[in-house]
């Protein structure tokens, strides 16, 4: 039994977006402008950025909700699994992405949590003989089997995106587009969500797209990183090498991880050669070599 | 105000009766209230009420429904009462404002009705799982899921908006507004301009809620989509044929 509703097909791109530029109709200036990525199948991407730099707008563009709801101007192309999202219908492009919301209260639909599992799963027809299965996966995995018969209102704010992530886990789809869902989670749930979102696309393959402020999560566990800046790619590519750009990355406002700054001044004074350290085995290893 | 029209969990006999004989029940109240003329018929409907309410094992909740209510009621009878003036006088205030039998007769059928319509709804609303309610009114009463998730969601959404409401005042609260004045008036006057915040923030919600539901296949639903089956059966029947019986009487009395 296949794990997601629509394979990817082979040797397809999960996301292209190619000169892309998109003003809102109600904005004075593009939220984004001319826009090049292509993301593979399979990989897992963190969008950082300053507020109001686009990211939300960026993951519109991957789930069709633009142009699907959104009006505006809108040049260049975005294909979402092969699929052009101009030409598309969202929920036909929606079956392939799934997608987290910011607001994460906007996006529950139902009062008890098992109910907002069960939304998409019925929307989508899956088959009822494979409903009760797919709940419980996606509550263990999410770790909050014990949040099911639980009332969303009385849920805290962190609890409530996870209830949210796994809804949409639980439909399978063959790219997950997260909009800040560790925004009001303490350190360590933040940590169990990434872990999961890694799970997921280590084991299913499925492509990962979070919009995430916390740098240091993100350099943990994504493995390409883009940088937007007042609706520009500023950087993109692995986040090794997107952390070289130290010093450029500072002044955009975003605060590279520690580690990364002091790879930077050790470079810097011609004590260190190698590349930027991204995890604390490494970060040993670049300070012991720096010492000697 | 916040906990006053949410759903409260249990599995009594009322929980268990279909969700759409739960919305049709008090509908049928309301229809034999209107219908009847005699102030006695509308006292038991309202002891009919609280019975459901103490059936449903929420006697707490049925009573602060009514509490609630009651203040309301207070209010209008009190208006009602001072403005008509027609009928046999029974009492004259200062500055000649009769207190007539025509006006304390229309004015304690007007909130009799006013409670025996609105305790129910409320009462409706603290006993069904909404998402059970909008898959009943597509499987059993053939409405197409569009409008039955706009019903439910409307009624979902009012402790969303009580809540953005409480936050709003709070903000104010913070910038020095006095919201915790006893004057009813006073308090209405200093709430009124922030219904604009409200609503905006509430446009802005519902827009970004109906984008997350279209992408989570909403129009892609049909009426055999349900997980969870809701029966009908003799209980509701029983339940519906009693509601009918009280219209029947509300015609005769
Ligand atoms: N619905 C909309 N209508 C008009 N303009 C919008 C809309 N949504 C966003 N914008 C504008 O587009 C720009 C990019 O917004 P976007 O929400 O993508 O930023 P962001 O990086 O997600 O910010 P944040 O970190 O605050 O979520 C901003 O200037 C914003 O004001
Ligand atoms: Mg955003």
């Amino acid at each position: 039994m296949p794990w997601c509703i629509f394979p990817a097909d082979k040797g397809q791109h999960m996301i292209r977006i190619s000169d892309f530029t998109f003003q809102y109709d109600s904005g004075r200036t593009p939220a984004l402008q001319n826009i090049n990525m292509t993301i593979a199948d399979g990989d897992f991407v963190g969008i950082i950025g300053n507020s109001g730099a686009g990211k939300s707008t960026l993951t519109y563009a991957m789930n069709g909700v633009i142009p699907g709801f959104y009006r505006g101007d809108y040049y260049g192309s975005v294909e979402v699994n092969g699929m052009d999202t101009v030409e598309t219908r969202p929920e036909i492009i929606a079956s392939h992405v799934g997608s987290v919301f910011q607001d994460i209260d906007a996006q529950m639909v139902a009062s008890v949590v098992e109910d907002e599992i069960l939304f998409g799963l019925e929307n989508f027809g899956i088959p009822h003989d494979e409903i009760e299965g797919r709940v419980t996966e996606a509550l263990a995995a999410c770790g909050i089997e014990d949040l099911r018969m639980r009332h969303i209102d009385t849920l805290s704010g962190g609890q409530r995106q996870k209830v949210a992530v796994a809804s949409i886990v639980a439909l399978r789809p063959r790219m997950i587009v997260l909009d800040e869902p560790t925004g009001e989670l303490d350190p360590q749930s933040s940590e169990q969500i990434f872990a999961l979102l890694s799970d997921i696309n280590r084991v299913y393959g499925t492509t990962i797209v979070i919009v995430e402020q916390k740098i240091a999560l993100l350099c943990a566990y994504a493995r390409k990183l883009a940088v937007l800046d007042h609706g520009h790619l500023a950087f993109f590519g692995p986040v090794r090498e997107v952390l070289a750009n130290g010093r450029a990355m500072e002044s955009l406002g975003i605060h590279v991880p520690r580690i990364v700054s002091l790879h930077q001044a050790l470079s810097e004074r011609g004590w260190y050669q190698g590349t930027a350290p991204v995890n604390m085995d490494e970060a040993e290893r670049m300070a012991r070599e720096a010492m000697q | 105000m916040k906990s006053l029209l949410v759903y409260i969990p249990g599995d009594t006999v009322i929980h268990r009766l279909n969700p759409c004989t739960k919305i049709l029940l008090p509908l049928l109240l309301c229809i034999a209230c209107f219908l009847t003329d005699a102030w006695w018929f509308l006292l038991g409907v309202l002891v009919l009420d609280i019975g459901i309410g103490f059936l449903a094992g929420i006697p707490g909740h049925t009573l602060k429904l009514l509490r609630g209510l009651g203040k309301l009621a207070l209010f209008l009878l009190v208006m009602q009462v001072l403005f008509i003036q027609s009928g046999r006088v029974l009492a004259t205030l200062p500055l000649g404002i009769l207190i007539t039998d025509h006006g304390l007769q229309v004015a304690v059928m007007g909130v009799l009705r006013l409670i025996d319509i609105t305790l129910p709804l409320a009462l409706m609303i603290a006993v069904t799982q909404m998402s059970d309610l909008a898959n009943a009114l597509v499987y059993h009463a053939h409405m197409p899921y569009k409008y039955a998730f706009a019903i439910t969601s409307a009624i979902r959404f009012i402790p969303v908006f009580t809540g953005d409401m409480q936050m709003i005042m709070e903000a104010q609260t913070a910038r020095g507004v006095a919201f915790d004045t006893k004057s009813f008036w006073k308090k209405l006057r200093l709430m009124i301009p922030l219904c604009v915040p409200l609503l905006i923030s509430s446009v802005k919600k519902i827009e970004s809620a109906a984008i997350a539901v279209e992408l989570r296949g909403f129009s892609l639903r049909t009426r055999r989509s349900a997980y969870r089956r809701t029966s009908f059966d003799g209980r509701d029947l029983t339940a519906i044929l009693a509601g009918l019986v009280l219209i029947a009487l509300s015609v005769v009395f």
